[in-house]
């Protein structure tokens, strides 16, 4: 082993398409649709209220893709989140009348808990797979909606989730401002303190991030400030969870036990714990997402949210999340349902009829894990021995005699 | 080399050269020749090039100079699948096999030669392959109930099925018990007076100058050694790999020292079917063995104490306090720490850099207010980089970059700087090269004079008894023997834990 290597700066490697990729592609598909608009003659594609309609269309599956995020990483698996989150609106929807909001809230919320709780202990302490076990609330769970609401759908009288759901809140320009410079002169009081300033701005990037749009929407763009609640809460928890993955003990361990769930029991962290922690977690979210589903119409009927939970894994795929575990950004995962919205929103505004909006969205999900493979280090390295493969094969034929030689360059 | 189409010459290596892309350079310049009816022997520490040079040989990775030239022509493989249509068959220490299928269907697994089965062909095929390397096993029985050595024996048929002109051996008896390693030898005889060629690679010295006609010793990316075997002895091939840092292993006799306060109690432990009922003390400042064959239940022990076999009953104390939840998570939190047998699986996460796979089992204690400090992480690793001698760029280095050796260290490196008092180590060296070994076996004898206890698994009974103060012996899953390992050898030891 040679000991002088060179590797890339950290920042380097974070901008790295491999590793931002999914921002790439979420810039350039709003520059295309920003394009197409203006050369249709419509409206400017990135007006406030066409922003603030993408984001508040993002912000439910947003949300439940950052707690799926989480499943993933520690290497499970969730679909039930779906069901869950019906069963949670129906349960909140069919109490609220009679028992109040906060009552109908706790009660929705711990449904999704049991079946949080349920998944984790088929999957953790059983041992059932976890694309099985979730399978199978999935549709049990379902069975017990359609089983409440008997094939009607209920509307509620109470307007307190739907005030909630719909409510918008205008962050003051003066906290914007104020919020992002806090952030930004923080990360620069780390990065001058730090003698790795480049590792320091990598591994605080979402703070910086955060704090530079919040800094520039507050001077210029006030009219984004104005978001529904939904789209706070999801922009508050991508920060939250962030911040927890990467910052504390109880993430780094999240990573560990999706990583090498062995290697991390052997060296002393409780696998089962974390894991099944993920899992109830995600219940509850699920749940409260459910509830703000509902609560947008304070209606449910027997069919809301079917399929939901496969955007919500697309969401996280998209993002980069592994499916085996031990990898995954939640900011990518929400950047990830933000495409998938903003392709469907594309196809409204450019009024090319949502026909085709399945075949795109499956498209580009498989699009982008091929290329998430593909970019891999395995992957890179089969493509490189494939490309020299065919170097090879190329030179061959010219160079019978000296053939050894030919090799040898066309390897080089 | 033109003017060389020597018919003698199976497989021919010239100045071969590999970088990899992060700069590493594993190969500068390797040269080999592997005649036809040969055992030839390669041999080298870990990072020396060894394990490079296989997988160009075979096809899996491409040279970045030099040539490899199949039977006097020229050849430059990109696929395993491509080498093995040209004769040459790999057989690695840890060849795929389908468990849940038979020992038939696995040796003939892959090459379709028809489009019906038939297997009374196949097994009457087989039965011909067994009787040529005179080793016979029960064809129907699914590989997953097989022992780890007849897993072996199977994928050795695997690869002699496709009638190869060279086998390549890689590491081929790390798994296996001496009986399992003698049929072995007794098949690659055979086959080699038959015509076939046999590449050899192994870390077991005595093994290569028993069976090996030729050798040839890389140490880093060089060849050092390349020479009729005949013509070496074991102490050349010794200073050959590991250079400068010879034979430390035997140097460090264990001092004599009277024992401390008992750290490890074991009573009674037991776990059906696997070992038991079991007892055992581990003072402080001592270092005990357990010397046993594959299969003795020796590992499972080390887990049971380590509370991560949640079958195992009994009773298991930590410097006088008992462990009452049976789980790793309390273990590690008393004071115990292992190093596992199979560190890729068990030990170490593959795609993390050094530093956080070293911080890992005591990230809390790292931690200020729950919040890891990556400074301080860096810190340890960089010392474990420097105390253990990690050979590694930096410790941003991934652990699934470094050779065996390397990597064991930081399996080690783990549990160093916490608070662990017993050390459970199982099989802390294998896969491991002479020069690691003697460096890991001076780190335990540093652990033992530091006051700590340690208990130790080794398949090689040379290392227990230059490491140990005691020897305990395993036998079918019972302690059958304890020697002070001053006043034992290793025919004793072989003797006792063989049954004989």
């Amino acid at each position: 082993m040679t000991s002088e290597v060179r590797r890339r700066p950290a920042w380097v490697q974070a901008l790295a398409p491999r590793a931002a990729g999914v921002v790439y592609a979420f810039v350039l598909l709003v520059a295309v649709l920003t394009i197409a608009s203006e050369a249709q003659g419509r409206p400017n594609y990135l007006r406030a209220i066409n922003i603030s309609n993408i984001l508040d269309q993002t912000s439910l599956v947003g949300i439940s893709a950052i707690f799926m995020t989480v499943v993933l990483i520690t290497g499970n698996f969730d679909l039930s989140v779906a069901s869950t989150g019906a069963l949670a609106g129906t349960v909140a929807i069919k109490m609220v009348d009679s028992q109040g909001p906060a009552v109908a809230l706790i009660v929705a919320l711990l449904c999704g808990a049991a079946v949080g709780l349920i998944n984790a202990v088929l999957v953790q302490k059983v041992g059932v797979n976890a694309f099985i076990v979730t399978l199978g609330t999935l549709t049990a769970v379902r069975g017990v909606v359609q089983a409440i609401l008997n094939g009607n759908s209920i509307t509620a009288n109470n307007e307190a989730f739907h005030v909630f759901a719909t409510a918008h809140w205008t962050m003051p320009q003066g906290v914007a401002i104020g919020v992002g410079v806090v952030l930004l002169a923080g990360v620069a009081y780390l990065a001058t303190r730090s003698d790795h300033r480049g590792r320091v701005l990598g591994a605080t990037a979402l703070l910086w991030v955060t704090g530079l749009a919040l800094f520039l929407i507050g001077l210029f763009q006030k009219a984004l400030l104005d978001q529904t609640l939904p789209v706070w809460l999801m922009i508050a928890l991508t920060v939250v969870v962030s911040a927890v993955l990467r910052y504390t003990v109880l993430g780094r361990n999240l990573y560990a036990v999706g990583g090498n769930p062995e290697a991390a029991r052997l060296s002393g962290i409780s696998v089962d714990r974390y894991k099944m922690g993920a899992f109830v977690l995600n219940g509850v979210v699920a749940a409260g997402v459910g509830i703000l589903y509902a609560g947008r119409f304070n209606s449910v009927d027997p069919t809301v949210l079917t399929g939901n939970e496969l955007t919500v894994i697309a969401a996280a795929v998209l993002g980069g999340t592994s499916l085996f575990g031990g990898s995954g950004y939640v900011a990518k995962s929400v950047i990830g349902a933000l495409i998938l919205f903003t392709l469907s929103n594309g196809f409204n505004v450019l009024n090319i009829g949502s026909n085709y909006q399945n075949v795109v969205q499956g498209l580009v999900l498989i699009a982008a894990a091929s290329l998430y493979t593909a970019t891999s280090a395995r992957g890179r390295s089969l493509v490189r021995d494939r490309l020299a493969a065919m170097r090879a094969r190329r030179q061959a034929p010219s160079a019978d005699r000296s053939e050894e030689k030919e090799l040898t360059s066309a390897g080089r | 080399m033109s003017d060389l189409p020597a018919p003698a010459a199976v497989l021919e290596a010239a100045d071969v050269r590999k970088i990899y892309p992060n700069g590493t350079e594993a190969l500068r310049g390797v040269s080999m020749t592997v005649r036809h009816g040969s055992v030839h022997g390669l041999i080298g520490a870990n990072g020396a090039g060894k394990s490079t040079l296989i997988k160009i040989i075979s096809g899996v990775e491409t040279a970045t100079d030099g040539t490899v030239a199949w039977r006097g022509q020229a050849v430059r493989w990109t696929s395993p699948a491509q080498a093995l249509s040209a004769g040459l068959a790999a057989v690695h220490q840890h060849t795929p096999l389908v468990p849940a299928m038979t020992v038939l269907d696995n040796v003939f697994l892959g090459p379709a030669r028809a489009v019906t089965w038939d297997a009374g062909a196949r097994a009457d095929e087989l039965g011909r392959l067994c009787d040529r390397i005179g080793y016979h096993l029960d064809a129907s029985r699914p590989v997953g109930e097989l022992s780890v050595g007849a897993r072996q024996m199977v994928a050795i048929l695997q690869a002699l099925a496709r009638d190869p002109a060279l086998v390549l051996l890689d590491e081929p008896t790390a798994a296996l018990s001496p009986s399992e390693r003698d049929v072995l030898f007794r098949s690659i005889r055979r086959l080699r007076d038959q015509g076939t060629t046999f590449v050899y690679v192994s870390h077991f010295l005595d093994e290569v100058l028993d069976l090996t006609d030729r050798l040839t010793v890389l140490r880093d990316g060089r060849v050092v050694v390349d020479d009729a075997t005949a013509a070496t002895t074991k102490d050349d091939l010794v200073t050959a790999i590991v250079g400068e840092r010879l034979a430390r292993v035997e140097a460090s006799a264990p001092p004599p020292h009277s024992a401390g306060e008992p750290l490890l109690v074991v009573e009674g432990l037991r776990s059906t079917g696997r070992f038991g009922p079991i007892d055992l003390t581990v003072h402080a400042g001592e270092v005990v063995g357990l010397a046993g064959l594959l299969g003795s239940g020796r590992s499972e022990l080390l887990e049971a104490i380590y509370g991560a076999d949640p079958a195992a009953t009994g009773l298991v104390r930590v410097a006088g306090r008992r462990l009452r939840a049976r789980t790793p998570h309390t273990a590690v939190r008393r004071g115990l720490a292992l190093v596992p047998e199979d560190r890729n699986r068990q030990g170490l996460l593959r795609d993390w850099p050094i530093w956080r796979n070293v911080s890992l089992p005591y990230l809390a204690e790292l931690a200020r207010h729950g919040l890891p400090d990556a400074d301080r992480e860096r810190e340890l690793a960089e010392r474990a980089v420097t105390d253990l001698g990690i050979k590694a760029p930096d410790v941003d280095t991934l652990v699934g970059e470094l050779s065996g050796g390397n990597a064991q260290k930081v399996v080690f490196a783990k549990w160093l700087y916490g608070p662990a008092r017993v050390f459970l180590l199982d099989e802390p060296s294998a896969g491991v090269d002479v020069g690691a070994k003697a460096d890991i076996i001076q780190l335990i004898r540093r652990l033992a004079e530091a006051g700590k206890g340690v208990l130790i698994v080794a398949s090689e009974f040379e290392e227990l008894l230059s490491a140990c103060d005691r020897v305990l012996v395993m036998r079918r899953g019972q302690l059958i023997g304890e020697r002070v390992a001053a006043q034992t050898d290793l025919h004793e030891l072989t003797a006792l834990a063989s049954g004989l």
